[in-house]
């Protein structure tokens, strides 16, 4: 028989102070990994100036796809190969394990995580958008770059989404890294290839639909509002249900040790 | 390790042979005098009583010069009125992951100001006891009381008052040792300033690495840094996972001098070692486990002084039994992988 009883809680550590805690360290983390982020705004810049010819525009569904591409490439990248790669590394290392004996809550350790990933969507979306229009003499009101910044955040948490769900099945990070190259590359060629036609209306149709079709045609619908139409809705419910299907695998299937 | 004296043993009889201080109790049985700290008051006169620290505490016995800052915690502190003295409560604890069972109805109790050494061949189940007492992993039965907290029903409030090493410490590679700090002390709800980092890497001898990230930090360096981050927030409970493992001898010997002081200052030690000679020199008392299972728990002598005569033990000691005879021969000499 013991004679400690379950007496009520001490104090515990500010919610406030812990989370500040956490994004000013991972903010230090993500300055000191800037390469990945310009790694990742060069890929779709470069598809941008390679992509700015006429035949090249018709063959991609105009201008404003090429920018949706171009910005769904640069938050596919840095969501899959970078946040999900850095959480898989880090998990192998043990450093979740020594955040997770202190007394932060769980979701403060990913929140913090993710709000540094939505900073870098929207850093890539911005950049993108502004060297795209600017390329394709494109003007945009404020509201429309309000709405840019709406979209990324909306589009990058499909990635974010995705590459949770990677992170949740796969324990490795060598297996997360070779299969998160798999998956960028298949996306990114679907998207291009399927989309365009060249692969035939089935696989035009897949494209469309798969998370880089549907996150392109979003920011294609948000640079021109006026032609905003039920297909734009019915894949802005699409972005939604990635969302929520990656995510409810990410987090149902995540494990903070790697062991 | 509690008792709840029956009205029988504990009333006007016994009352007359009981000095009350305080809430400290000192019970004369014949010869025997034992100090018990009053938990409970019952209505009807009885009293739940735990047992205060021993009046010789085993390390005293062991570590020789440390004797009289041992002894003095046995004597009742002004301020901690109807503290129990158990720190740390861990009750029919069991741990399996999928079908293998790693922990088996651990039951263990720390006293507070104590080192207690949890000692097992590898994959005994020690981490996996630890794992369940930090949160780390959920316990498939079983109960663990933090000063009194519950840390399933409320694991941030018991996890404020433990410091942790885990057996491989890591941080995030990209930052600085200060950073490192500054997040930590942070978690735990302090808000250091640069100052009191920059006081605080001086005292632990980190005072010109304070802009290098961890990894390019000495094993030793590395050790001591753990430990600092460890105890940033003063935690009533340290728990050490082979503290120890890699480093040399003159590292070691800092830690444990340290590990000493933090018990001097009132906190309560649980580690894990594989090295008995630290253990019997260290450690007020031990568990020893195997298969999941805490064999036994004793202080070091008392366990040499109970197992010297074992045909197991006498079957692997040279000379005079040790604390390793006695491991040995109490959970085999085969290699563990």
């Amino acid at each position: 028989m013991s004679s400690v009883t379950n007496v009520q809680p001490t104090a515990e550590p500010p919610l406030r102070l812990v989370l500040t805690s956490l994004l000013r360290a991972d903010f230090v983390v993500f300055v000191k990994n800037r390469r990945t982020l310009i790694i990742s705004i060069l890929l779709p810049l470069f598809l941008l100036v390679t992509t700015n010819s006429s035949k090249a525009l018709q063959h991609f569904g105009g201008a404003l796809y090429v920018i949706g591409l171009a910005i769904a490439y640069g938050m596919a990248a840095t969501s899959i190969m970078g946040y999900a790669l850095t959480v898989a590394r880090d998990r192998e290392k043990g450093v979740f394990q020594r955040l997770r004996v202190t007394p932060a809550p769980t979701w403060t350790i990913m929140a913090s995580r993710l709000g540094m990933q939505v900073i870098a969507n929207l850093i890539i979306a911005l950049v993108i958008v502004i060297v795209g229009t600017r390329l394709h003499h494109i003007s945009l009101s404020a509201g429309q770059y309000g709405l840019v910044l709406l979209v990324a955040i909306l589009g990058g948490a499909v990635f974010l989404s995705l590459g949770q769900a990677l992170v949740g099945l796969v324990k490795s990070a060598d297996t997360i890294n070779a299969a998160g190259r798999l998956i960028l590359i298949a996306l990114i060629l679907l998207a291009s290839l399927g989309q365009s036609g060249a692969l035939g209306s089935a696989w035009e149709s897949i494209a469309r639909w798969s998370p880089v079709g549907t996150v392109m045609t979003l920011f294609a619908g948000v640079l021109n509002l006026s032609a905003w139409s039920h297909h734009d809705s019915l894949t802005l419910a699409v972005c939604v249900a990635y969302i929520v299907v990656f995510a409810g695998i990410g987090i149902r299937w995540f494990q903070w040790d790697a062991r | 390790m509690t008792e709840e004296m029956p009205r029988s043993s504990y009333t006007t009889e016994n009352r007359a042979n009981a000095n009350l201080v305080r809430d400290t109790v000192r019970v004369i049985r014949g010869e025997q005098t034992k100090t018990y700290v009053v938990a409970e008051e019952h209505d009807d006169g009885s009293l739940l009583l735990t047992p205060a620290m021993p009046e010789q505490a085993p390390a005293e016995r062991n570590l020789g010069d440390r004797g009289s800052a041992l002894a003095d915690r046995a004597e009742p502190v002004e301020g901690q009125r109807h503290e129990p003295s158990i720190i740390l409560a861990v009750s029919d604890l069991s741990v399996s992951y999928g079908a293998k069972k790693a922990v088996v109805d651990v039951t263990l109790e720390i006293l507070r100001g104590e080192i207690f050494g949890l000692l097992g061949p590898n994959g005994a189940g020690k981490t996996s006891t630890l794992s369940a007492i930090e949160g780390l992993v959920k316990p498939k039965a079983g109960t663990v009381l933090l000063d009194g907290i519950d840390i399933r029903r409320h694991p941030a409030q018991a996890k404020a008052k433990m410091g942790v090493q885990l057996q491989a410490t890591s941080f995030q590679s990209q930052l600085a040792i200060k950073q490192i700090v500054q997040l930590y002390a942070g978690l735990y709800g302090s808000k250091l300033s640069d100052h009191e980092i920059t006081e605080g890497l001086k005292a632990i001898g980190l005072e010109g690495e304070a802009t290098k990230p961890f990894k390019q930090l000495s094993g030793g360096q590395q050790q001591r840094l753990s430990l600092y981050i460890a105890v940033v927030h003063e935690p009533v409970l340290l728990l050490l996972d082979e503290p120890t493992a890699g480093l040399d001898p003159q590292s070691r010997r800092q830690l444990w001098t340290r590990i000493e002081h933090l018990r001097q200052q009132g906190g309560s030690i649980l580690l894990t070692t594989h090295s008995m000679e630290e253990a019997q020199a260290v450690c007020d008392r031990v568990a020893i486990i195997d298969n999941g299972t805490v064999l036994t728990t004793e202080t070091p002598l008392d366990l040499i002084e109970k197992h010297k005569d074992d045909p197991r033990v006498r079957a692997v000691a040279h000379g005079e039994v040790t604390l390793e005879d006695v491991f040995i021969g109490l959970t085999g000499s085969e290699i563990r992988e």
